[in-house]
């Protein structure tokens, strides 16, 4: 059992051992796995076949279960290292300290987007991109978009997503029917001049890499991440006799039969049950405040 | 008539070999020189409702749902047997979409935000990367 704290609760120590197990990790070659594992792992609802990444029920555990094993290669590292999570209601602004020059490093330059400063600047040598949508090797971001500006998720809108009793529901897509928390904090449900709503927005609003198939290209992916896995720590919390949907394979006369995964079929690639992550505690505690 | 098969053949190898975009691009150029309206955002638009040409069965290619430069980038979309039921090129490399339930569309570039059209989408991808080109064999969907 090991803890998940606030980024903005971190003392230098730990921003720096955070920082550093991450760039061992890529200079192992071991990080670019999951930047393309993400990537093809992300399938669409209008097309044919499974969904486990995105668009389907199994976006939390999924990504629970991928945020683990990607923080279990960073403690082989470093036994003391965790993901630290970033409240974005809270920590809105470009000026934060989460992009400082010890942590994720600051904003791309207008020109090309490229991230200049910080431990994650291509030309501090630590942090080539290998597997992007372009071919540029260095990571980029346009925090806050500011030729269309938008605002990170205010606490209010994540307080609405949060009200939602029901996990998911059919037809379990990102379509405006599926109406549950989950489609709601994924984000799918709103106009493209708004940015997507609470996850999607937020993918948007750091810009660069994060909006592209390869978003964990940047590392501030795992700490939205985590973030997210927190929330469906309080929807738990808030909703006690809720649980996740659906709770049994679909019939194969279910138009998605075949196409999303119940508590107790296993979510490639990990092979791993939804129901086996559902209790967090299990594996680490968030340290909140 | 520039075919799906032609920016295949001629397109990305010519972009892979010389990594320049005008070389690239010189035989499509020409192609288009005969269908001017291509290039003007709002003629090509309306191709994506009806099929303006019909398909062309020479080699089962087709012609241009759009052909257009955008901020001097060259995007096209091409009818095809993929699951996305199209093909979409910036400065012939290939942009790959992805179909939402609702009929919109997400590309790698821009994957977490939903374009109406193909050419809303590949429009939104330039502006995505800018002047970088996308990735030959990198980030790709998994079909």
């Amino acid at each position: 059992m090991y803890t998940r704290k606030n980024q903005r609760n971190l003392t230098s120590d730990q921003r720096t051992r955070f920082v550093k197990a991450v760039l061992e990790v890529k200079r192992l070659g071991r990080y670019d796995k999951y930047v393309s594992l993400h990537s093809r792992y992300f399938a669409a609802d209008g097309e044919s076949g499974l969904r486990v990444a995105h668009m389907a029920p199994t976006f939390f555990p999924w990504h629970r279960h991928f945020l683990i094993v990607f923080e279990r290669e960073l403690q082989l590292i470093d036994p003391g290292v965790s993901i630290p999570y970033w409240d974005w209601t809270r920590d809105s602004s470009a000026s934060s300290k989460l992009w400082a020059d010890d942590f994720m490093g600051g904003n791309g330059r207008s020109s090309d987007g490229q991230v200049m400063t910080g431990p994650f600047a291509y030309r501090n040598g630590g942090w080539p991109i290998v597997f992007g949508v372009t071919e540029e090797r260095y990571l980029t971001r346009n925090l806050g978009r500011p030729d269309r500006p938008l605002k990170l998720p205010s606490a209010a809108e994540l307080t609405g997503a949060l009200a939602i009793a029901t996990y998911d529901t059919a037809p379990w897509n990102s379509s405006p029917h599926t109406q549950g928390f989950r489609n709601r904090i994924e984000g799918w449900t709103v106009s493209d001049k708004a940015g997507g709503y609470l996850h999607n927005r937020v993918h948007q609003w750091v810009g660069g890499h994060m909006i592209g198939a390869s978003s964990p290209n940047d590392p501030v992916f795992w700490l939205h991440h985590a973030f997210i896995d927190l929330i469906w720590v309080r929807w738990q919390r808030q909703h006690r006799t809720s649980r996740y949907l659906p709770d049994r394979p679909l019939g194969a006369k279910d138009p998605q039969h075949g196409r999303v995964i119940s508590s107790n079929e296993p979510m490639p690639p990990f092979g791993v049950k939804p129901s086996a992550v559902f209790d967090h505690r299990h594996y680490y505690q968030y340290e909140e405040n | 008539m520039v075919t799906r098969r032609r920016v295949l053949r001629t397109g990305l190898t010519a972009a892979a070999a010389v990594s320049g975009t005008a070389a690239a691009l010189s035989p499509m150029l020409a192609a288009s020189d005969r269908n001017p309206a291509a290039a003007t955002p709002g003629a090509v638009e309306a191709a994506l409702g009806p099929p303006g040409e019909p398909p062309q069965d020479d080699e089962g290619s087709s012609a241009p749902l759009f052909d257009e430069v955008y901020r001097n980038r060259r995007i096209q979309g091409f009818a095809s047997d993929a699951e996305a039921g199209l093909d979409v090129f910036v400065d012939g490399r290939p942009l790959q979409l992805m179909r939402r339930v609702d009929g919109s569309w997400i590309s790698v570039a821009n994957h977490f935000q939903p374009f109406l059209t193909p050419l809303a989408t590949a429009r939104g991808a330039v502006d995505a990367i800018g002047r970088a080109d996308l990735s030959l064999t990198n980030a790709g969907h998994h079909h």
